[in-house]
C-alpha cells in the first residue's frame, strides 16, 4: 500500500512524449524525409549533454564483452519473426468535462507473438485505445488489431489480428522462468519510436516487489535489469536462451537514480494467462489487510510469541475484503498455506525467500488460503476465500471506462477517485482526507462513492453557489447519499426544492427545482453537455472485451 | 467556507545594502517629521526545535526600529521579539545602547511594547501620538534610518483598508494596504508609518515586486495600547465562527428570509467561544451588530472606511468584556443576542494555533518521542507546511472543532522514534496519533505521563489511531536504554511537561 509515485515513467512512446523528449531521429525523419537516403543511421549524433548516455549504441560493458562475443551471434534466435510494432490511437477520458471525449493521442509500443496465436503486450500500450494496428518486420502492411484481454492491475494485455496472413511465418515465443541474478538478458522493442527493431542487453540486477505505476496501487514481482529500455520498449520481450523471461514495462529516472529499467517476470505473465483461460480476467485477489513486522523482542513477548523469528501482526482489516470477517487487529499470522511466515513478513517458496503477499499473488479468485494464527495467545487455523477488494479501485487509475458523473442545474457531481484528483488538482483538505483514508478509516462503508461537487457551469440559477465547490455531498432532502446512483435518483424525483447538505457543516445548497428545470436546456446547450449523466463505468468501445473490466460497486 | 484573501506578501527582513540610493520623495504636505521619534532595536532570540524538542535552535539576531511613545514606551511588532533572549535599544544618533524588557506582547495583533531599563534613555526623543483617522486615498510616510542615523522618509498611498489575517493567522484585523516603493535597508523590521507627525501604522508585510505593503493600522495599535494599560492584558476578542453570504435567493428562501435585507448565514461555530455561549446557532442569520447593519456579503458601512467586513466590529472596535448586541433572524424570526466578548488564548484550542516564548512539551519513553500536536509543530515543515507536513495532522488541525467538539483536550502524537535496543523493529513508525496508553485515554501529555506510571505486566501498551495500532514497550528495557538515549542523542532531559 505504499504509493511511491516519484517520476516512474511508463515505457510507452506516445506522440506527446516524443515532443517532450526532443529525440532527433524521429523529428529528422518527419521533417526532411527525402534528404537522408540511409534512414536507419541517424544523421545527427544526439546532443552530447543530455542525450548521449542513453542513446549510445554499444551498451556492452567491458567485463561482459568477452562472454557475449563467445556466444552465438543471435542467442535468442531470430526475434524479428516474433516481434511486432503496435500503434495505438487512444482517447483519454476527460474528467473536467466528463461528457466529452478527451485528448486523442497516438503511441507506439512493442509486442510479441505467443501461442494462440496471440500477441502479448503491456496494458498501457493498448489502454483507452480506439484504433489499434500492428506491423511486423519485412512486411509493408499495417494490420488492424483488437484487444482480447487487458489486465490493468499487472500491466499486461493480449491482442490479436484477425487477418489470417498476419501470423503466417510468425514464430510464437515460449516463456522461461525467473532469470538468475547477474545473468545476461536482451530487450527487444522500438524505443523512442524507431521503425526498426532495437536490441539492448544487460544483466538481471534485482528481483523484488515493485509498484506497477500503470494502476499505481498494485505491487507485484518485478525484475530490474541493466539493459537500456526506453519509451517504445513497452510490451517488448526480454529474452534469455531463446525464451521470454520478462516484458519490459517501466523505468525510473529521477533525482535519486537514473536509467533503472523493470520488466514483468514470467510468474506474473503466467498468472495472467491462467486467469484468462475461462475467457474472463478476474484480476488479482487480495486479503484486504495491513500488517506489521514483529522484530521487536518486547513486542514478541507481549504477544506471547517465542523468540523464533516467526509471525507478523495484523494491523487493519478491511471490512469489505476477504479477511474482513476472518481476521482481527492484533492477530499474529504464523503461517500461510503451511509456509512459515518470518517476522520480517517473508516466506520460503520453492527455495526462495519471498514476501508473504507472493503466496496470495499466485492465487485466483475463489481460491482459499490457509492461515495458522495466534489470537489472544491461542492458536487457530483459518481458511479465507480470496477475492478482489473493491475499495482499492478508488485509489487506482482507471482505463477503458467513461467517467461517472451527474450534471444537475449546471452543478457537476463526480465520485472521488485518483483520476478525478489528478484532473482537478484539488487541495481541499477534506477531499484529500477522504481520498487518503478511504480504506484505512473504512470511509467506503458510509460512502461507497464520495460524491464531490467538482465544478459549476455558470448560469443565473447557480451564480451564487461557487463557494460550494469541492464540497462532499452528504444528504439530499434528508436522505443520505451513498452512491452516485442515489444522487441521480434523488434528482429524478419532483419535490419543490432540493436541499443538499454537505459534509462538515456550512449552509445546505438549495436548488429550486422549477428554476433548475427551466435552466436545464439552456445549460446543456450553452456548455454542449451531450449527456447529463453517466452512472456506469461501462467500457468505452467494443474494442475492449467487456469481460476484462467490471464495475466495482 | 469563508473567502480568504490570499495575497502573497513577504516579510521585510534584514536589509542588504546600506548604500542604496535614497530616492527623492515626492513633496507632500506635512508628512515630513520634524523631530526624531525612532530608535534602533536589537534582538537576539532562539527558537525551539520542534523536531528535537529538548533543545533550542541556534541564536538569531534581528535589527529593527522602534517607535517611541509617551511614558517611556517603545512600540515594535511582536514578530520582532518572538522567542527573544535579549532586547537592546540603541539611540540612532549617538549609538548609545541600553537593555530593554518586553512589557506586553500580542502575537495575534503582532504588537509589542518595550521599556528601557531606565526611561531617561529616551530623553530627547519626541513621543509619537496616534493618527487614527487614516482613510483610503491618504498619503502616509514610512520612516527608516540610514546607517548614519539620518532619517529616510518614503511616501506611500493608502489604497485599501481591509480586514485580514495577521502572521499567526488567528483572528482577522483591520489592515491598511499601501502602494509604496520601500527600500531594503538595515533596521527594516518594524517600519513606522506617520501622517502629520503622528503614528499611523506599523509595517506588517511588504512585497517588493508589487510594492504593496500591509500595515497594522493606528486603530489596532490604539486598541492594543488601551488593553496594555490595564493590569492584565486580555487580548483582542475572538470571533469563533464562520459565515456565508446570503446572496443566493434559494438559500434565502430556505432560511426563511423574505425581502432583500442583509445578513450573513452562520456556520461552524467553535465551541467555547463568546457567540456560542451567547446562544448563537448554526443557520442563524446575523443582520446587525450593534448599530451597524450587515449587507448580504457581511459588510457594514464604517464611518471612516465605508464598506468593511463585519469582523472588524467584533475584533478591533470592541474590547474583551464588552457586551455586543447581535441582531439575528432564526428561521425568519428576529431575535437579539448579547455577546460578552472574550479573548481565547492559544491554550484553549485543542491544537494550539501558535506558540512563542514557550518551550514545547515532550515526553521521551525508551526512544519514543511523544509531543502534543500544535500548529507550530506543523509549521516546522516550512512555508508549504499545508502540503508537506503529515497530512493527517494537517487534517486534525484544520477540522479540530469538528473532530473534537468537546474541546478541553490535546492531541498527543508519537512524532518519531530514536533507535535504541528497545526500539528495534519500530524504526519506521512515526507521525502517529496516540489514543490510549495502558488502557487509559490520553488527552494530553500529562495523561500520558500519568498512564505510564501504571504499566501492565511490565509493558507499556501504547495504542495509536493508525497502524500498527498497538506498540508494546518493555518498561525495564526502556529504563535500561535511557543513559544511551541521553548520550547518543544529546538529550538533556527526557521530558518537559510544564
Amino acid at each position: 500500500m505504499k504509493r511511491l509515485l516519484v517520476g516512474i515513467i511508463l515505457l510507452f512512446a506516445s506522440a506527446e512524449l516524443f515532443a517532450q523528449q526532443n529525440t532527433p531521429p524521429l523529428q529528422q525523419q518527419d521533417a526532411t524525409p527525402p534528404v537522408a537516403p540511409q534512414q536507419n543511421t541517424p544523421p545527427l549524433p544526439p546532443p552530447p549533454d543530455e542525450g548521449a548516455p542513453p542513446l549510445r549504441p554499444t551498451a556492452t560493458p567491458p567485463p561482459v564483452a568477452p562472454i557475449v562475443v563467445a556466444a552465438p551471434k543471435q542467442p535468442n534466435g531470430k526475434i524479428q519473426k516474433s516481434l511486432v510494432r503496435i500503434t495505438s490511437t487512444e482517447v483519454e477520458p476527460d474528467y473536467r468535462a466528463p461528457w466529452n471525449t478527451g485528448a486523442i493521442g497516438r503511441g507506439v509500443g512493442a509486442g510479441f507473438v505467443i501461442d494462440g496465436p496471440r500477441i502479448m503486450t503491456n496494458a498501457h500500450v493498448v489502454s483507452n485505445t480506439r484504433y489499434l494496428t500492428v506491423e511486423r518486420e519485412g512486411d509493408p502492411n499495417k494490420y488492424p488489431a483488437r484487444v482480447l484481454f487487458v489486465a490493468h492491475d499487472c500491466d499486461l494485455a493480449l491482442i490479436t489480428v484477425d487477418s489470417p496472413e498476419f501470423f503466417k511465418n510468425m514464430v510464437p515465443l515460449g516463456l522461461g522462468g525467473i532469470p538468475e541474478l547477474e545473468s545476461t538478458v536482451s530487450a527487444y522493442g522500438y524505443p523512442i519510436g524507431g521503425e526498426r527493431m532495437s536490441v539492448t542487453t544487460g544483466i538481471v540486477s534485482r528481483i523484488d516487489f515493485q509498484l506497477y505505476t500503470h494502476s499505481s496501487i498494485d505491487s507485484h514481482l518485478a525484475i530490474q535489469i541493466s539493459a537500456q529500455i526506453n519509451p517504445g520498449n513497452s510490451g517488448g520481450p526480454v529474452m534469455q536462451n531463446g525464451k521470454v523471461v520478462g516484458v519490459a514495462f517501466q523505468g525510473y529516472s529521477g533525482d535519486i537514480a537514473q536509467g533503472v529499467a523493470y520488466m514483468i517476470p514470467t510468474p506474473v505473465i503466467r498468472r495472467f494467462l491462467t486467469d484468462i483461460k475461462d475467457n474472463r480476467y478476474d484480476k488479482y485477489v487480495d486479503l484486504g489487510l495491513t500488517y506489521s513486522k514483529l522484530q521487536n523482542p518486547a513486542q514478541r513477548r507481549y504477544l506471547g510469541l517465542p523468540d523464533d523469528g516467526r509471525g507478523v501482526m495484523v494491523d487493519t482489516v478491511i471490512e469489505a475484503g476477504p479477511a474482513g470477517k476472518a481476521l482481527k487487529q492484533g492477530d499474529v499470522l504464523l503461517s500461510i498455506d503451511d509456509h512459515a511466515i518470518a517476522s520480517d513478513a517473508f516466506v520460503e517458496l520453492e527455495g526462495e525467500r519471498v514476501e508473504m503477499p507472493e503466496v496470495v499473488e499466485r492465487k485466483f479468485k475463489g481460491d482459499k488460503v490457509k492461515f495458522e494464527i495466534l489470537r489472544d495467545r491461542k492458536p487457530m487455523t483459518l481458511r479465507i476465500e480470496l477475492n478482489t477488494v473493491w475499495p482499492y479501485q478508488m485509489q487506482a487509475h482507471h482505463y477503458d471506462t467513461r467517467p461517472r458523473y451527474v450534471v444537475y442545474g449546471g452543478l457537476i457531481f463526480q465520485p472521488l477517485s485518483l483520476d478525478l484528483l489528478d484532473a482537478y488538482q484539488t487541495g481541499d483538505p477534506r477531499v484529500r482526507h477522504y481520498f487518503d483514508y478511504f480504506i484505512l478509516e473504512q470511509i467506503y462503508l458510509q460512502h461507497p462513492d464520495v460524491i464531490v461537487l467538482t465544478n459549476i457551469l455558470p448560469d443565473p440559477t447557480n451564480t451564487y453557489l461557487a463557494a460550494y465547490r469541492s464540497s462532499i455531498v452528504d444528504e439530499v432532502n434528508g436522505k443520505k447519499m451513498t452512491t452516485l446512483n442515489d444522487l441521480a435518483q434523488a434528482f429524478a424525483e419532483a419535490p419543490d426544492r432540493f436541499v443538499i447538505k454537505m459534509i462538515g457543516g456550512g449552509p445546505p445548497l438549495v436548488l429550486d427545482r422549477k428554476e433548475v428545470e427551466s435552466a436545464r436546456e439552456r445549460i446543456r446547450t450553452r456548455y454542449n453537455v451531450i449527456a447529463e449523466q453517466n452512472l456506469n463505468e461501462q467500457p468505452v468501445s467494443a474494442q475492449v472485451s467487456a469481460k476484462s473490466e467490471e464495475p466495482h460497486s | 467556507m469563508q473567502i480568504r484573501v490570499a495575497f502573497f506578501l513577504v516579510f521585510l527582513l534584514l536589509g542588504v545594502s546600506p548604500t542604496v540610493w535614497a530616492k527623492k520623495e515626492s513633496t507632500t504636505k506635512a508628512v515630513q517629521p520634524r523631530q526624531l521619534s525612532l530608535l534602533r532595536v536589537n534582538v537576539t532570540g532562539q527558537g525551539y526545535d520542534y523536531f528535537r524538542p529538548w533543545q533550542k535552535r541556534a541564536p538569531f539576531s534581528k535589527r529593527a526600529l522602534g517607535a517611541v511613545l509617551s511614558q517611556g514606551r517603545v512600540l515594535v511588532t511582536a514578530d520582532l521579539v518572538a522567542n527573544q533572549n535579549y532586547v537592546e535599544l540603541e539611540r540612532a544618533e549617538s549609538g548609545e545602547k541600553m537593555a530593554a524588557s518586553v512589557e506586553v506582547v500580542d502575537y495575534e495583533a503582532n504588537l509589542a511594547l518595550l521599556q528601557p531599563q531606565d526611561k531617561k534613555f529616551l530623553d530627547g526623543l519626541s513621543p509619537l501620538e496616534l493618527a487614527s483617522d487614516t482613510a483610503v486615498g491618504d498619503r502616509v510616510a514610512a520612516l527608516q534610518l540610514e546607517q548614519t542615523g539620518a532619517l529616510v522618509v518614503t511616501d506611500g498611498l493608502v489604497t485599501a483598508v481591509q480586514v485580514m489575517h495577521y502572521p499567526v493567522e488567528v483572528g482577522q484585523f483591520l489592515t491598511y494596504r499601501l502602494s509604496i516603493a520601500l527600500q531594503y535597508r538595515d533596521n527594516s523590521y518594524t517600519v513606522p508609518l506617520v501622517k502629520n507627525n503622528k503614528l499611523a501604522g506599523l509595517l506588517l508585510r511588504y512585497d517588493p515586486r508589487s510594492q504593496l505593503m500591509d500595515a497594522i493600522p493606528a486603530p489596532v495599535i490604539a486598541h492594543f495600547l488601551k488593553d496594555a494599560a490595564k493590569p492584565n492584558y486580555s487580548g483582542f476578542p475572538t470571533v469563533g465562527f464562520d459565515y456565508f453570504p446570503t446572496r443566493d435567493p434559494q438559500l434565502r428562501k430556505y432560511a426563511g428570509e423574505t425581502g432583500n435585507g442583509g445578513g450573513v448565514y452562520v456556520t461552524d461555530i467553535e465551541p467555547g467561544t463568546p457567540v456560542e455561549k451567547a446562544g448563537l446557532q448554526e443557520g442563524d442569520i446575523i443582520t446587525a451588530i450593534g448599530n451597524f447593519d450587515l449587507d448580504q456579503n457581511g459588510n457594514y458601512v464604517d464611518p471612516i472606511y465605508k464598506k468593511l467586513d463585519f469582523t472588524n466590529l467584533l475584533t478591533t472596535r470592541v474590547y474583551s468584556g464588552d457586551k455586543v448586541p447581535l441582531k439575528i433572524h432564526r428561521q425568519g424570526k428576529p431575535m437579539q443576542l448579547d455577546v460578552t466578548m472574550e479573548h481565547r488564548t492559544p491554550d484553549e484550542y485543542v491544537i494550539s494555533p501558535y506558540s512563542r516564548d514557550e518551550a514545547p512539551k515532550y515526553y521521551i519513553l525508551g526512544g519514543l518521542i511523544f509531543q502534543e500536536l500544535t500548529r507550530q509543530y506543523l509549521r516546522e515543515w516550512g512555508p508549504n507546511w499545508l502540503k508537506e507536513a503529515p497530512q493527517r495532522f494537517v487534517y486534525l488541525d484544520r477540522f479540530q472543532w469538528e473532530l473534537f467538539p468537546e474541546g478541553h483536550r490535546r492531541v498527543v502524537i508519537l512524532s518519531q522514534i530514536l533507535p535504541v535496543n528497545g526500539t528495534i523493529g519500530y524504526e519506521d513508525f512515526g507521525y502517529l496519533t496516540v489514543t490510549k496508553v495502558n488502557g487509559k485515554d490520553v488527552h494530553s501529555l500529562n495523561d500520558l505521563a500519568e498512564a505510564v506510571k501504571h504499566p501492565i505486566d511490565g509493558f507499556d501498551r501504547i495504542e495509536t489511531e493508525e497502524d500498527p495500532k498497538v506498540i508494546p514497550l518493555d518498561v525495564a528495557q526502556a529504563q535500561a536504554d535511557e543513559p544511551t538515549l541521553r548520550e547518543n542523542y544529546g538529550i538533556s532531559a527526557l521530558q518537559r511537561l510544564k
